[in-house]
């Protein structure tokens, strides 16, 4: 074996289109890349949002002309990284260190499940995503839902009690968004007669969901917003009550761990309100792709707003609206789908139940 | 049920330069100690080693956000002792710089209930209309939060040229933007869900406690020193005492933001009414009252405040004594903290208003 054939092998196994296209989808579009550019400028625009809503100018310098500010989250970042790890003396060194590091992995897993466009292709399916599967709404809700244990898991081996606090209410608020999110998803899920995120899209050809479930997509909103943590519903952190809830003891690189996974989590969630209810990359002329990204940005916007226009709810507020009033939303919703299954079949876009 | 006892202060984001040991049951707090002294100066026993004239600065530091109306007790017990009368003027210039400074220390106030609540929009709004008046405190005494603008015998300066329709202008658009700051802030229904019913005192329990101020107007006590004992200029300006019944943070919120709109007719009046003639009366640099004591007491924008001036005929005061509203409406803080939610804490702290500085002195 000679060096040629290696080469010649290694160019065959590198320079093909399969791996190739993986490597676009996993580093540049639904992957690594747009989550990193996302995470960038969706601080700074939350910052330029709040400045315009708070009679300020906002952020100017770190950056060109009107973008100013752009590139302060990479030096902060930058910053944050050379910092000393302080691993407070009551805490459980190994969970300690591992917890926040595994935080922004299971937000980026997410990222993998999510279609975001038609795109011809040799994968499975002609669509940019990852790794396709017929469960991806599913998984990425499963994903979700392992967010707040190790946000219970980070409280309890800080080793400190404003971090435990802050943590047993990431618990609490749990039980306030986590039966709502699967009802209205489980809407969805009806209406299409499938778990396939990529079908749920397809199916919105006629008539959007925001259209047609209007109670589920606000009930879908509303706890998207609780699991998010965004302000009405930032209990956890509440930096009032608490300092930085569970979050209080993190430094350096763990810090930038968990506010980096924060914010993929909201491209996560913007994601999947915008091909749940918004009909993904669905519309005319535009290419689907920038469908997809206008939609993406607006609901991004919706998710940065209620820091401007609503204070916090107390813990046992939000229970109170999550079990009285958006669990009974869901299941009206589902009701309705129900009734409208029965009676006026040609309205939903697929025929279950037996017709 | 294990009870955790955790230290709310000073190292927390919105404790003030104090602490608050809390007893923790869950979420709920069981028992709360404040643990004052953290900012204590000394400003009684300062004041005794200083002239009648230098103190003025030193006991305007006792509160630097109602910079105006601290002081105003000071002078006026100094004149008693010395038995001055100042002219009409200097009380409408005064009575003026003190609803101005009302308003800034009220703007405040609401800033603070703001942040409690995690409402940062209204904070910065807030914050930003502050600069409206603070401006005008550097028009008409040059400096913008610790001007020490009274001296006894009158005021430093006389209203400057361009004042009256300067502040008038002001004053229309603050008001306009009162209006709206009502609909928007306190008929914000997450607002009244996180303020109603939190730390309610009651009418008896405020008196009992001895609360002042728009707190205690907030528990339906209409008691306020402008009415009761009216100095400078307020007997012969028109105004209500605004009252709430409910005395929850959103009753002590709202005496707050009415008392905005009773200072700024206030200012209107005083600027119409105001006679010409002298400022000040003429006071030697180093005023010598004879042996004496004098009590005074004016209604600053957290309450009552008194001074009580002993004078041995030197040139420095024998005793000041100091009563400070915060120092009084602290009493409730506990009393209010028993078996609420831990994330009340701060809403019921920042609604009455309290501030170390006033408290440690």
């Amino acid at each position: 074996m000679n060096i040629e054939t290696i080469i010649e092998s290694l160019v065959a196994l590198f320079i093909n289109r399969p791996f190739i296209e993986m490597l676009i989808k996993v580093l540049i579009f639904p992957g690594l890349m747009f989550p990193l550019l996302f995470v960038v400028f969706a601080v700074w625009f939350e910052r330029k949002l709040m400045a315009k809503i708070h009679l300020r100018i906002g952020p100017l310098h770190v950056g060109p002309g009107p973008l100013g500010g752009i590139f302060q989250l990479i030096a902060d970042a930058l910053k944050l990284l050379q910092k000393e790890i302080i691993v407070p003396y009551n805490a459980h060194k190994i969970l300690y260190n591992i917890l926040p590091l595994a935080m922004p992995m299971i937000s980026l897993a997410a990222m993998a499940f999510i279609p975001v466009a038609p795109f011809p292709s040799v994968g499975p399916v002609d669509y940019l995503v990852v790794f396709y599967t017929p469960y991806s709404i599913l998984v990425v809700l499963a994903l979700f839902a392992i967010h707040p244990f190790l946000v219970i898991g980070v409280g309890w081996a800080s080793g400190s009690k404003y971090t435990t606090m802050g943590a047993l209410r990431a618990a609490y608020q749990l039980l306030a968004y986590e039966v709502p999110v699967m009802l209205s998803a489980a809407c969805v899920v009806m209406v299409t007669g499938s778990f396939d995120l990529i079908k749920i899209v397809e199916s919105q050809a006629n008539i959007w969901y925001i259209l047609l479930l209007p109670i589920a997509f606000l009930v879908f909103f509303v706890s998207m917003m609780a699991e998010l943590g965004r302000r009405p519903f930032d209990i956890p952190h509440a930096e009032q009550e608490i300092v930085y809830g569970w979050a209080t003891e993190f430094t350096g690189v763990h810090y930038v761990c968990v506010m980096f996974a924060e914010y993929v989590n909201l491209c996560v969630a913007s994601c999947l309100v915008t091909l749940l209810f918004l009909g993904g990359w669905l519309g005319p002329v535009l290419p689907p792709a920038a469908w997809f990204l206008i939609k993406f940005g607006i609901v991004v916007v919706f998710f940065l707003m209620g820091r401007g226009v609503y204070p916090r709810l107390r813990i046992d507020q939000l229970l109170n609206a999550g079990w009285r009033i958006l669990i009974p939303l869901a299941l009206i919703q589902i009701f309705i789908i129900l009734v409208l299954a029965k009676f006026a079949p040609w309205i939903l876009p697929v025929t279950f139940l037996g017709g | 049920m294990s009870i955790m006892r955790v230290r709310w202060g000073p190292q927390h984001p919105v404790s003030g330069q104090w602490a608050f040991w809390l007893d923790v049951d869950g979420d709920i707090v069981v028992n709360m100690e404040p643990d004052i002294g953290y900012t204590h100066r000394g400003i009684e026993k300062v004041a005794e080693n200083r002239t009648y004239i230098q103190n003025v600065p030193v006991v305007e530091r006792t509160s630097v956000f109602d910079a105006g109306n601290i002081v105003f007790g000071y002078v006026q017990a100094v004149e008693e002792l010395m038995g001055i009368e100042i002219p009409e003027r200097a009380k409408y210039i005064r009575t003026i710089v003190g609803e101005m400074s009302r308003i800034v220390s009220h703007l405040y106030g609401l800033c603070l209930l703001a942040i409690a609540v995690g409402f940062e929009t209204m904070l910065m709004w807030f914050i930003n209309d502050r600069e409206l008046f603070l401006d005008l405190f550097e028009m008409l005494t040059g400096a913008r939060i610790t001007y020490s603008f009274f001296i006894p015998g009158g005021v430093l300066h006389d209203l400057p040229q361009g004042f009256y329709d300067e502040a008038m202008r002001r004053l229309d658009y603050f008001e306009r933007r009162l209006k709206d700051y009502w609909k928007m802030f306190f008929l914000n229904r997450t607002f009244i869900t996180r303020t109603r019913g939190v730390g309610v005192l009651k009418r008896e329990d405020a008196i009992r406690l001895g609360v002042v101020g728009p707190n205690l107007r907030a528990s339906g006590v209409e008691a306020d020193v402008r009415k009761d004992e009216p100095y400078a200029a307020y007997d012969q300006i028109d105004f209500i005492i605004p009252t709430e019944k409910e005395g929850d943070a959103y009753a002590r919120g709202g005496v707050r933001f009415h008392e905005l709109e009773q200072s700024v007719s206030i200012i209107r009046q005083a600027l119409q009414k105001i006679p010409d003639g002298k400022i000040r009366v003429k006071v030697p640099i180093t005023p010598t009252p004879p042996k004496g004591e004098a009590y005074s007491r004016v209604e600053t924008a957290r309450g009552e405040i008194g001074y009580y001036i002993i004078s041995d005929g030197s040139n420095r005061p024998y005793r000041v004594k100091i009563s400070a509203p915060s120092f009084r409406n602290l009493l409730a803080m506990p009393f209010l903290s028993r078996n609420v939610p831990m994330a009340d804490i701060p809403t019921i702290y920042l609604s009455l208003d309290l501030i170390p500085l006033d408290v440690d002195r």
